[in-house]
């Protein structure tokens, strides 16, 4: 009998599934990030405001990487259904603490998909994934940093228009 | 009626439905309920995740007419199944069962693959 299933695709259905799940959460991450966005703009944040549209941004860049990788390799993306975006945000120094822990489970997440796709045996996939966990090394160290300026700035008097103007020279000079 | 023109093997027979294989066209045709269905082979694959979605708890715990019967209408048939909760637990039976048989054919040919350029050496 002809093998009609491998003539379709080359992706095994789990690793399907768990790349769509990851496209799930890159979106739910650039809305996260767009609320994040306009809830700093709305207490006159400027900086930060722009530092969440800009991440929201590279969120949707990401979940469109995975969505076509997953069209190329002959499997189905799903569009996702992103819900439950919160409107407001408890603190300033809050939305980073939350920005952090977002960033940390998504890589968690990309750890899960690396290893599956090395139980599965699937080195294409395993080795796409490399530039996503290369990726969040920087995210990771920018959220951390940024977190860092509320104990070395502090918060009291300007030290919040202060945090605001300094995080946007927080960069990721790489691991060399 | 399946197509006059395909070239069908089975795929997986049960008492209540059978799917086959048409390597001429490329698609599996659904034996169910005393209908032909043809799906290519990623709607095939879409109408099995549609049928396991079916909530069946739902449909045997809520009392209103409606809720006996789930329709489902692929897309790309001209068909409409009207399926009363056993109906999907045969469904899923026969889906399943075609699916295994699917990825057992493939992991198959794949390892004939194999051995047959690897004895070529």
């Amino acid at each position: 009998m002809k093998d009609l299933l491998k003539l379709k695709t080359s992706l095994a259905e789990d690793i399907e599934n768990i790349l769509n799940a990851q496209v799930k959460i890159e979106a739910h991450a650039s809305a996260l990030y767009l609320a994040m966005s306009s809830w700093c703009d709305d207490q006159g944040l400027d900086n930060s405001a722009d530092f969440f549209a800009k991440q929201a941004n590279e969120e949707r860049e990401h979940m469109l990487k995975l969505f076509n990788y997953i069209n190329n390799r002959g499997g189905r993306a799903i569009s996702p259904e992103v819900t439950n975006i919160p409107t407001d945000f408890d603190s300033f120094r809050g939305v980073f603490e939350q920005t952090l822990l977002q960033e940390m489970f998504v890589t968690e997440q990309f750890n899960n998909i690396a290893d599956k796709c090395m139980k599965a045996k699937d080195y294409v996939t395993f080795n796409f994934v490399q530039w996503f966990l290369a990726e969040q090394v920087e995210e990771e160290y920018v959220a951390r940093r940024i977190l860092e300026l509320f104990d070395v700035i502090g918060e009291e008097g300007t030290g919040r228009w202060e945090i605001d103007k300094h995080l946007v020279k927080v960069t990721f000079s790489g691991q060399e | 009626m399946i197509c006059p023109l395909a070239e069908v093997e089975e795929v997986f027979k049960e008492s209540f439905g059978a799917v086959y294989q048409c390597s001429r066209k490329n698609c599996y045709w659904l034996e169910f309920k005393d209908t032909t269905t043809a799906f290519k082979i990623s709607d095939f694959f879409l109408f099995k995740k549609t049928i396991d979605a079916i909530d069946i708890e739902k449909m045997l715990s809520d009392t209103s007419r409606t809720a006996d019967f789930e329709l489902v209408m692929p897309h790309r048939t001209d068909r409409c199944f009207i399926l009363s909760a056993q109906d999907v637990l045969n469904l899923r039976e026969v889906l399943a069962g075609a699916k295994f048989m699917i990825e057992l054919n493939s992991e198959v040919k794949r390892i004939l693959r194999k051995e047959a350029v690897l004895a070529s050496f």
